[in-house]
């Protein structure tokens, strides 16, 4: 904890100049005191309330575990102090300056565990929150035994106006012939700054299904790392952004393959309106033992105001020769054509707008991997589009 | 007259011009065909009619004795100029039957009666497994043909404009594309029919044909024409 400390006070600010933080230029603040006690839970919102079946639910108020219940749930603080130290190392403290303030500060978190053969169809439900002015740094765990099957989903938010820092960190395992599907809405308000790290292992013969919807955030940014280690892993992650006013979106996302037959999809869209931006950065990185394996990579964005942007990079670092891999991106606003094509039917073009919107967002929200929440998530994406138009802030 | 009336039309981009002075007119009722080479302007004619906003248009062009030309695109569509796509667009993610109800939404019409209109077409036009489908996403040539005049038929076009509407099918495809020109015949309805093959008009018998030849029409008459043309292709009317 002392040695994690000392790096913290070392470690620069992030910023514009270091290649992983490129692209996020800002003026935030990361100076915060650490929040000690935990401030009332929020009421259930819209994401939470549609999961109406689960196996089981925590609640995390600023880094600490106020409700868990549910055999599969154990707080972090309830395990034992090896575990503890285990979940807390996923990242090295010099990863960043939030891995190692999370190091150092980390006060509790959660542990979800699938065991070996077991199939649970309902959803794990962790609602984790920020709601006190201050630093939090929640740890969430999950961990499916050999041939288990399960389901996590995880809600990020925090109140519009909130001034905070928080920087969870998520550690996804899936053991051999596991199967897990993890969807993450991050919902936190617009004054909240959000870095998330997270890390997830893969099995052989496992398969992990990711799903990340960014919403919120004055930076929200999500550090994604998995690894196919076994022969005959999988993974896919499928995700959709959407950033508006004055937010910026960042996602980074390293799918490194190292078992033989893996295969890795991301598929992942995202718009940005008046001056938010939007940011990733996504290597696909086939290990030279990885033969057989197969990497695509698509990543396309709307850009729907003239002050709005949106960067995409996608890369390849491949050092096997047996291997398919391709890469998409595209940035840009509406199709013209297909614009076109829905006046010559006789919509106006506030609608044909609306409904290219709508249709863009249905592709990634039908292959959330947990589709509880789906319609509430196209709702909002597209309630945000509506209301920015009706507004006139497009364009 | 009743329907759709063209006066000395020209068109084109810039300074370069496709449409050079064409006058045609065709009554509600009637199905004309446009016939001609490649390159002559028949499918600029069609988006030039369309409203799209990249072709610039000078001369008259009016519905009923109603101007179009100063209109936008989905205006006229509202009031019934409807194009039946060469290459239609694909929109991923958009379904088909979304497409319809915006579109009649668009024209006060409630979803309720536009899911039973489009319930009753589809079956005509073997349409029911596209509904929920994505716009022209993943169709094959016929399926798209077999879209747009679904689309077209939905909507109720007043001017119906089918451009190279039997292009790449093959025979049975045309028969079947056929059948669904020949019954948009309707009194209230004007249908010009695009197209450089007279295979088609074995089987849509045609009021009136019309020849096009670098940006002007040089000549019209009965279905007899078809014949002409078959058996002397467009060598007579190029200079």
């Amino acid at each position: 904890m002392r040695h994690a400390y000392e790096i913290f006070g070392k470690l620069d600010t992030p910023g514009g100049s270091e290649e992983a933080w490129k692209y996020v230029e800002s003026d935030l603040s990361f100076d915060f005191d650490l929040v000690d006690t935990p401030g009332d839970p929020l009421p259930e919102g819209r994401f939470l309330r549609a999961l109406t079946a689960d196996a089981g639910r925590a609640t995390l108020v600023d880094g600490h575990t106020v409700f868990a219940s549910g055999s599969r749930l154990t707080a972090l603080s309830e395990l034992d102090d090896s575990r503890q130290v285990e979940i807390h190392s996923l990242l090295p403290p010099d990863h960043d300056r939030f891995a190692a303030a999370r190091t150092a500060f980390s006060t509790d978190g959660i542990e979800v565990e699938i065991p070996a053969g077991t199939v649970e169809e309902a959803p794990v439900v962790i609602d984790v929150q920020a709601v006190t002015p201050g630093a939090s740094f929640p740890a969430i765990s999950v961990r499916v035994g050999e041939n288990a099957e399960g389901s996590v989903v995880v809600v990020y938010r925090s109140p519009a106006e909130l001034d905070a820092l928080t920087s969870p960190q998520v550690g996804l395992h899936v053991a051999q012939g596991g199967r897990l599907r993890y969807l993450a809405i991050q919902n936190f308000g617009f004054a909240t700054t959000a870095v998330i790290h997270q890390r997830a292992q893969v099995g052989r013969d496992a398969s992990l299904r990711v799903g990340e919807v960014g919403l919120g955030g004055r930076l929200g940014r999500l550090d994604l790392g998995v690894l196919l280690e076994g022969d005959g892993g999988s993974v896919e992650v499928v995700g959709l952004s959407f950033g508006e006013h004055d937010q910026i979106l960042d996602y980074r996302m390293t799918i490194t393959h190292r078992g033989r037959s893996t295969s890795s999809d991301v598929y992942l869209k995202g718009a940005v309106e008046d001056r938010a931006r939007s940011i990733f950065t996504g290597l696909l990185k086939i290990e030279k033992q990885a033969a057989r394996s197969s990497a695509f990579e698509t990543n396309r964005n709307l850009v729907l105001s003239e002050h709005a942007k949106a960067h995409s990079v996608p890369n390849l670092e491949i050092l096997c020769d047996d291997v398919v891999c391709g890469h998409g991106s595209s940035v840009g606003p509406l199709d013209e054509d297909q614009i076109y094509y829905l006046l010559s039917r006789g919509l106006s073009r506030a609608r044909a707008e609306r409904l290219l919107v709508k249709g863009f967002f249905s592709e990634v929200v039908d292959r959330l991997p947990v589709q509880g929440p789906a319609q509430q998530v196209l709702d909002e994406v597209f309630g945000r589009f509506v209301e920015a138009q009706a507004e006139g802030r497009l364009g | 007259m009743t329907g759709l009336a063209i006066r000395d039309l020209t068109a084109g981009i810039g300074t370069s011009q496709i449409i050079r002075g064409l006058d045609l007119e065709v009554p509600y009722g009637e199905i004309h065909a446009l016939m001609g080479p490649n390159g002559s302007g028949k499918s600029t004619l069609c988006h030039v009619l369309t409203g799209h906003p990249r072709f610039e248009a000078r001369g008259t062009v009016s519905l009923n004795g109603n101007d179009l030309l100063g209109l936008d695109v989905d205006e006229r569509a509202r009031r019934g100029v409807l194009q039946a796509f060469q290459y239609p667009t694909e929109i991923p993610g958009v379904k088909l039957q979304d497409l319809l109800v915006e579109a009649g939404e668009e024209r006060g019409i409630p979803p309720e009666e536009m899911t039973e209109r489009i319930e009753r077409l589809a079956p005509v036009f073997s349409m029911e497994p596209f509904l929920e489908r994505a716009v022209n996403d993943e169709l094959s040539g016929g399926e798209k043909k077999r879209s747009e005049l679904f689309q077209l038929a939905v909507l109720q076009p007043r001017v119906a404009l089918l451009d190279e509407i039997d292009s790449g099918l093959d025979i049975d495809a045309v028969r079947q594309v056929a059948e669904a020109v020949k019954s948009m015949r309707a009194p209230d309805v004007a249908v010009l029919m695009i197209t450089h093959y007279s295979r088609i008009l074995r089987y849509v018998i045609p009021d009136r044909i019309h020849v096009m030849v670098r940006g002007r029409i040089v000549e019209s008459g009965g279905p007899e024409l078809a014949d002409r043309l078959e058996a002397e292709g467009y060598e007579a009317w190029r200079e």
